[in-house]
């Protein structure tokens, strides 16, 4: 039977920098399976957060709670963080999932796992497998990203704005395969996108952080946008339900 | 003699040896200063085939130098040179990946310093202090400054490299002016002029970079998942920074044993220069690391014998040599990367 309590709780947590809160307490529950899709304002306070969900930075006040111990945990950091300058291969990068802890002393006798090429396959990218990384287009850079999370046994995958360079149709193909990666893999996720639409699409849960109104709001995707706080912020009107027809060219 | 001096591999072998191989008038090895070296402390004087020799004699032969070899008078720093060049060219690659050249200036910088004062503590207060011993004392002090990142100063990182490495080469001056006697091994230090390699560093430099190449493998996964994507590391549970400290502390030792025996500029150059080439040339991490080995090696070899044959500085020849490869490597990267695309 499924274990479907909380594989990471944050209670009354408080993030921010030099021991300020930049934002109100949130308190919330991560299950498995469950898409997230936190939203904000530039500068609202997303990554922020995510880092310090993550332990990546320590929390002001408040705590994180895992489920277990050695849960394991996958990042894809906003893309600047990424070092293009390594002379990678595709099939390297995804490897790197592979590693956890120590693992990186074992040496990998008989070659390479066969879960890297799997998940190439799995992501439509076995052909680019021994291409350089640099040299992909960002849309095949995701897709070898998002192999990286594949095969990196996460039970838990936090992702920050994947989506940020890619075009309409190549947004929602990543959505798409993000979407498949949970129900294949029972993988929870949190992403930050600024594209409501695929947040209202694919998120079962949203999030809203805004530091300048210190407004914090948890929710299925209709409630948080059906919030006056949201439009207050956003918009007048909730966001149109787009498809990769809408995709701006 | 302090153990010192880049030219006390002489000691290994008798004066009369040396007449010999010389025909009896030792004069300074390539590229070498002639009054530096003649001024240079107690001990058999120097093989010197410098332009001293040259206006008595001429250029140096071909012979001469394979007599030389023979007696293991050049076979030394060659090797030196071959195996420094190849541990710091696959070092350079995780060091130029790490966006972090001018680290190593700094660090070997720092450790010249280390030697400088090791000698001025020997000649002051008469306790020995092994140079290389300060060499790496110093480096590891640099590289754990440099660690502390200026966290909280407003100022960028470089600018701290920039302080180590002026604060460094002025101290080794500073210092050497007061130790006349040892002086101009300071100056082979700072700038590569050393001439021959005592068996003793050139054990260090193999024993050493032995290691580093050892750890290196082992840890390579580690060290390009923790520069690739730190983050994603860190959440992966890697030990990112053991693996930092680790990297810097293996550039420390490395860079502080290598610039005891060969000098701070050549050092530096192949810490940088054939990981640049490499880096510029191939795709994959692996081939980087064997092209940059390579061109390491090649630079530190045939940039001693150029200095040899030519009677040019030994250092600045052995640098010159792997920029003259980068110059070559950077338009044959850029007809790849055509045909690539």
């Amino acid at each position: 039977m499924t274990d479907l309590s909380p594989l990471l709780t944050s209670r009354k947590l408080e993030v921010g920098y030099l021991g300020q809160a930049i934002l109100p307490p949130v308190d919330l529950e991560i299950r498995p399976g469950e898409f997230w899709a936190v939203i904000g304002r530039n500068g609202s306070g997303k990554t922020t957060w995510l880092k310090t969900m993550l332990g990546l930075l320590p929390p002001v006040r408040g705590s994180v709670e895992h489920r277990r111990a050695q849960m394991n945990l996958s990042y894809l950091p906003q893309r600047k963080a990424i070092d293009e300058l390594y002379p990678l291969l595709a099939r390297d990068v995804v490897r790197m999932g592979l590693d956890r802890k120590w693992s990186f002393l074992r040496p990998w006798f008989g070659g390479e796992p066969p879960e890297v090429k799997a998940a190439l396959d799995e992501m439509g990218v076995l052909d680019l497998a021994n291409e350089p990384f640099r040299r992909l287009s960002e849309g095949q850079k995701q897709r070898v990203l998002f192999a990286r999370l594949s095969v990196s046994s996460a039970q838990l995958a936090v992702l920050d704005e994947p989506t940020s360079a890619m075009d309409r149709v190549a947004e929602h193909e990543a959505f798409t395969l993000l979407d498949a990666l949970r129900k294949r893999h029972g993988l929870a996720i949190v992403i930050v996108s600024h594209y409501l639409g695929m947040v209202q699409r694919f998120a079962d849960r949203a999030l809203l952080l805004d530091r300048d109104t210190q407004t914090v709001l948890t929710g299925s995707p209709a409630e948080v946008f059906g919030d006056h706080r949201f439009h207050a912020r956003f918009s007048e009107r909730p966001p149109r339900l787009e498809t990769p027809e809408d995709g701006d060219g | 003699m302090a153990d010192g001096a880049p030219a006390s591999s002489s000691e290994a072998l008798s004066q009369d040896e040396l007449e010999e191989a010389f025909g009896g008038d030792l004069g300074a090895g390539p590229g070498a200063e002639p009054s530096a070296t003649a001024a240079a402390a107690p001990g058999p004087a120097p093989p010197v085939l410098g332009a001293e020799r040259s206006a008595r004699e001429g250029t140096p032969s071909f012979g001469e130098f394979v007599h030389g070899w023979e007696l293991g008078i050049y076979r030394d720093p060659v090797l030196c040179g071959v195996f420094a060049g190849l541990v710091l060219g696959v070092l350079g690659v995780f060091v130029v990946l790490r966006r972090a050249v001018f680290v190593t200036a700094a660090v070997s910088q720092a450790a010249g310093l280390g030697v400088a004062l090791a000698f001025l503590v020997e000649l002051s207060w008469h306790i020995p202090v092994p140079p290389v011993a300060g060499a790496v004392l110093l480096a590891l002090a640099a590289t754990g400054v440099l660690s502390l990142r200026m966290q909280r100063t407003r100022l960028p990182s470089e600018t701290l490299v920039g302080l180590i490495y002026l604060g460094a080469s002025a101290g080794a001056i500073l210092v050497g002016d007061r130790i006349a006697q040892e002086s101009h091994d300071i100056a082979s230090i700072l700038f590569g002029t050393a001439v021959l390699v005592r068996p003793l560093d050139l054990s260090l430099v193999i024993g050493v970079g032995l290691v580093t190449l050892a750890l290196l493998a082992v840890c390579h996964r580690g060290f390009l998942f923790a520069g690739f994507d730190p983050e994603g590391a860190r959440v992966h549970r890697l030990p990112v920074r053991a693996l930092d400290l680790l990297l810097w502390t293996l550039v420390a030792v490395e860079v502080s044993v290598t610039t005891r025996a060969i000098g701070a500029l050549p050092v530096f150059a192949f810490a940088v220069v054939p990981a640049m080439a490499a880096l510029a040339l191939v795709e994959r991490v692996r081939w980087a690391l064997a092209v940059a080995a390579v061109f390491g090696a090649l630079s530190g070899g045939l940039g001693y014998l150029f200095a040899f044959f030519f009677e040019f500085p030994v250092g600045a020849s052995q640098a010159t040599l792997a920029l003259l490869f980068l110059l070559v490597c950077l338009p044959i990267a850029r007809l790849l990367r055509g045909a690539a695309a």
